[in-house]
C-alpha cells in the first residue's frame, strides 16, 4: 500500500485517479449526485405536463395516426428524435374546451368546493389545534390518536353509508337499534354532500399541522393577550393564528389542493357529471370522453387549464410562507 | 387603584400544592414584592390574582369586587411578564395600544394615551419599531408602557427584570420606583431576587413551599425575620446559622458558648435545642469591637478564605477543628462568615478572635424554625417578651 500511494499520477489509470479525487473532494461527488437526482425528478415530474401539451396542440385528426417521435435526417444519418413532438399546431383546443362544455362552470364548482372546505377546515382545525396544542386535559393523547386512526380509514369505507344518507330517503338510526334519530335532507348533487365529507376527511391533517404550530407559541404571549383584554378565543385569532401564519398557510394550501383535485366522492355525490350537479373539474375533463369518441386533445387542454390555478396558488403561497417566517422582522 | 385581598387561596395540581392557604391583604397604592426561591408558588399566587389560574380554594378580591372566577380581562389589572411577551407581529404602537383597541377607545384618545405612556417610559420616536429591532431594556419599557396605558387598578409584574443584564436591571429598578411614585398604583411584584425586593417594595411577602412566611416592610424582614427560612433568604450573603442547646445560663454550640438567661425569652427553657443566627456584618474582630455596648465572649477561629468586595471583605472563618467547607447550607456549625472593613489587616489562614453583637443575635426554634427572639439582652435587663427587637430597648 505504501508503494501505491507514492506512485506518480501517470502510473495510475484514469479510474484510479478519479476515485482518488473523489475521496479527497467528496463535495464534488455529492453535488454531482444532487444534480443527477434533480434532473431525474424534474424529468419524471415535468414530462407528463409536456406530454399533455403535445397532445393538446396536436390537431384532432392526427391524434391517433402517425408517430409523435419524428425521424430526423441529419447529414445523411437518420435517427429517431428522443422526445415526442406535436403533430401539427392547433391552439384552438384551449378555446374548444369552453365551447363544447361549460368547462368554466366545472372549474367554478371546484373552486367553490375547495374554498368552502378550506374555510371550514381552517376554522374547526384551529379550534382543535388550540385545544390539542395549548391545553392539558385528561384523554388528550387518546383523542389525538382517535383522529389519527380515522384519518387512516379508506374514504371508500364512508362512501356507501354517506350516499345512503344523502339521498334523503333513509333515516339515521341510533347504532345497533331501530330507533330513528333524524332523516337528513336530500343533499346529492349539492355542495353539502361534498363539502361535508371533504371537511371530515382532510381535517385530521390540518389539525396535526396547526396543533404543532399553535403549541409552539409561548404561553406568555397568550397570557399577555388575555390580560390585555381578549378572551381565549380572541387570543387565538389575534395573536396565535397571526404568529402561526406559515402553518395556517400550509394547512390551507394542502386542503385546497386536495379538494380541488378530488374525484372519488364528487363523482358519486354528483349523480351525473354535469356542471349543474356540482361536478368538479375531473368530471368535466372526463365528459370529453363519450361512448363513441375520446377527444384526447381537449382532455389534455382542459387538464392544463385546470392545473394553472394550483400552480399560481402554490407560487403565491410559497412567498406567503416565507414572509410568514420573517413576519417578526419586517413591518407589514 | 384598588386594594387586593387574597383569602385562603389554595392552588393544588394533581400531586403538588403550589399555593397553600395564602392570605394577603395589600393596600391601595402599595408596592409589594412576592419573593421566594424558584418553585415556591409566588408566580402561581400572582397568576391567581391575574386570573390566568383559577384557585382550587379561596377567594381573590380586587377593590370591592370578588374576582375569583372572572377572566383576566375583567379584573382591571395589567401585567408585565418575565419573558416580556410583546406581540412580535405588531409594532410598538400596536403593542401598547392593543388593550385600548380591544376596548374600542376612540382613535385620538388612544393616540393621546399611547404618547403619554411612551413619554413616561422614554420611548418617544420608537413607536414604529418592531419588537425584534429593540434592545432588551427597550422591549421591557414597551411592556411597561403597554401595562400603564390602560390605567389599571393593579399592576402585576412577574420578574420583569429577570432577563436584563445587571446594569440595566439596576437602572430599571429605579425607573420602576419612580413610576410607582408617579402613578401611585398598587403594584404586586414577583421576584426571586431578594435585593430587588429589599430596595423597591413597601412590604415584602416571603413565600416558601406555597406558604406565606412573613409579610412586613423590608427592614423588618431583615432585622426581625419570622423564621429560619426568612432569615436565610433575606440578606446577602445570608445569615450564619449554628446549632446550639440551651442550658441554665448559656447557649452551648459545638465550638463556642454564649451567655444567655432562658428566663428572658418566652418559650425557651434549659435543654431546648435552638439555632443561633447572626448576620455577617454583626460579627467583629475582637480587637475592633471595644465600642460595642453588648458583645459575646471572644470566639477563637481560623480565617479561611477572604473575598474582597471593595467596600467590605467577606471572611470565611473555621471554628474549632472544622474541615474546610464551602457549603452555604444552613447551620454549618463549624463555619462563620463575617464582613470586615476593607482596610482590615486580616490574612488568610491565621488565628483570629471574633465577637458577636449580642443585640443582633437571633434565636430560632430548631424543630419548627420559628423565631424566638431577635437580640439577646444582658442577663440583668430582666424580662423581655420574645420577638421584640432588642436594639429598640437598648
Amino acid at each position: 500500500m505504501a508503494t501505491e500511494t507514492s506512485q506518480s499520477d501517470e502510473a495510475r489509470g484514469p479510474l484510479q485517479r478519479w476515485t482518488q479525487s473523489a475521496i479527497e473532494n467528496p463535495e464534488r461527488v455529492y453535488r454531482a449526485l444532487f444534480y443527477a437526482a434533480m434532473v431525474f425528478f424534474m424529468f419524471t415530474t415535468l414530462f407528463p405536463f409536456y406530454w399533455l401539451l403535445v397532445l393538446a396542440i396536436t390537431p384532432e385528426g392526427r391524434l391517433l395516426s402517425g408517430s409523435y417521435l419524428p425521424t430526423i435526417d441529419l447529414f445523411g444519418i437518420s435517427a429517431t428524435f428522443p422526445l415526442p413532438v406535436p403533430q401539427g399546431f392547433n391552439p384552438q383546443a384551449f378555446l374548444e374546451v369552453f365551447n363544447q362544455l361549460p368547462f368554466h362552470l366545472y372549474m367554478l364548482n371546484s373552486f367553490a368546493l375547495a374554498i368552502s372546505t378550506t374555510v371550514i377546515v381552517l376554522i374547526i382545525a384551529s379550534l382543535a389545534g388550540y385545544v390539542f396544542g395549548r391545553l392539558d386535559f385528561p384523554g388528550r393523547a387518546v383523542l389525538m390518536l382517535g383522529i389519527l386512526a380515522i384519518s387512516y380509514f379508506p374514504p371508500a369505507a364512508f362512501v356507501v353509508p354517506l350516499f345512503e344518507a344523502f339521498t334523503g330517503r333513509a333515516a339515521i338510526l341510533i347504532p345497533f337499534t331501530d330507533i330513528p334519530l333524524f332523516t337528513p335532507p336530500r343533499l346529492l348533487n349539492s355542495p353539502g354532500s361534498m363539502v361535508m365529507p371533504f371537511s371530515a376527511l382532510f381535517m385530521p391533517l390540518s389539525i396535526f399541522i396547526l396543533t404543532t404550530f399553535y403549541g409552539q407559541i409561548p404561553d406568555g404571549l397568550e397570557d399577555a393577550a388575555r390580560v390585555e383584554g381578549t378572551t381565549r378565543l380572541g387570543a387565538l385569532f389575534r395573536v396565535i393564528i397571526p404568529l402561526s401564519a406559515p402553518g395556517v398557510a400550509t394547512a390551507a394550501v394542502l386542503t385546497f389542493i386536495a379538494v380541488y383535485n378530488e374525484y372519488f366522492f364528487s363523482s358519486i355525490m354528483a349523480t351525473s357529471p354535469s356542471a349543474e350537479n356540482w361536478s368538479p373539474i375531473v368530471g368535466g375533463i372526463l365528459s370529453f370522453q363519450t361512448q363513441y369518441t375520446t377527444q384526447y386533445n381537449l382532455m389534455a387542454a382542459a387538464s392544463i387549464i385546470a392545473v394553472l390555478p394550483v400552480v399560481i396558488l402554490v407560487i403565491v403561497a410559497q412567498e406567503r410562507i416565507v414572509s410568514g417566517l420573517t413576519a417578526g422582522a419586517l413591518k407589514e | 387603584m384598588a386594594n387586593v385581598k387574597l383569602e385562603h387561596v389554595t392552588k393544588r395540581y394533581e400531586d403538588v400544592t403550589a399555593v397553600d392557604d395564602m392570605n394577603l391583604d395589600i393596600d391601595d397604592g402599595e408596592f409589594i414584592c412576592l419573593v421566594g426561591p424558584s418553585g415556591c408558588g409566588k408566580s402561581t399566587t400572582m397568576e391567581t390574582i391575574a386570573g390566568l389560574t383559577i384557585p382550587t380554594d379561596g377567594e381573590v378580591h380586587i377593590g370591592d369586587r370578588e374576582v375569583t372566577n372572572l377572566p383576566p380581562k375583567d379584573r382591571g389589572i395589567a401585567m408585565v411578564f418575565q419573558n416580556i411577551a410583546l406581540f412580535p407581529h405588531m409594532d410598538v404602537y400596536d403593542n401598547i395600544s392593543f388593550g385600548l383597541r380591544l376596548r374600542d377607545y376612540p382613535k385620538d384618545e388612544i393616540d393621546r394615551r399611547v404618547s403619554r405612556a411612551a413619554d413616561i417610559v422614554q420611548l418617544e420616536g420608537m413607536l414604529e419599531r418592531m419588537p425584534d429591532e429593540m434592545s432588551g431594556g427597550q422591549r421591557q419599557r414597551v411592556a411597561i408602557a403597554r401595562a400603564i396605558v390602560r390605567q389599571p387598578d393593579v399592576f402585576l409584574m412577574d420578574e420583569p427584570l429577570a432577563n436584563l443584564d445587571a446594569k440595566l436591571r439596576v437602572h430599571m429598578r429605579t425607573e420602576l420606583q419612580r413610576l410607582h411614585k408617579e402613578l401611585d398604583t398598587t403594584i404586586i411584584y414577583v421576584t426571586h431576587d431578594q435585593a430587588e425586593a429589599m430596595t423597591m417594595s413597601d412590604r415584602i411577602a416571603v413565600i416558601d413551599s406555597g406558604e406565606l412566611q412573613q409579610i412586613d416592610p423590608p427592614l423588618v424582614c431583615y432585622n426581625e425575620p419570622a423564621n429560619l427560612f426568612v432569615a436565610g433568604f433575606i440578606g446577602s450573603p445570608s445569615m450564619n446559622f449554628v446549632n446550639g442547646s440551651v442550658s441554665n445560663s448559656m447557649i452551648e454550640t459545638p465550638n463556642f458558648s454564649i451567655e444567655f438567661d432562658p428566663a428572658t425569652v418566652d418559650g425557651v427553657g434549659p435543654g431546648d435545642d435552638v439555632t443561633v443566627g447572626i448576620r455577617p456584618e454583626d460579627v467583629y474582630p475582637a480587637g475592633e469591637a471595644e465600642d460595642l455596648p453588648s458583645q459575646t465572649a471572644p470566639i477563637s477561629a481560623r480565617s479561611d478564605v477572604l473575598e474582597p468586595m471593595g467596600d467590605e471583605i467577606f471572611a470565611y472563618l473555621l471554628l474549632g477543628d472544622g474541615e474546610t467547607s464551602m457549603s452555604q447550607e444552613a447551620a454549618t456549625d463549624d463555619q462563620l462568615l463575617m464582613s470586615i472593613e476593607p482596610d482590615s489587616e486580616m490574612q488568610e489562614d491565621e488565628d483570629v478572635e471574633v465577637v458577636l453583637d449580642r443585640r443582633k443575635i437571633h434565636l430560632f426554634d430548631s424543630t419548627t424554625g420559628a423565631a424566638l427572639t431577635h437580640g439577646l439582652v444582658e442577663t440583668t435587663t430582666g424580662d423581655e417578651p420574645g420577638g421584640t427587637p432588642a436594639e429598640s430597648d437598648d
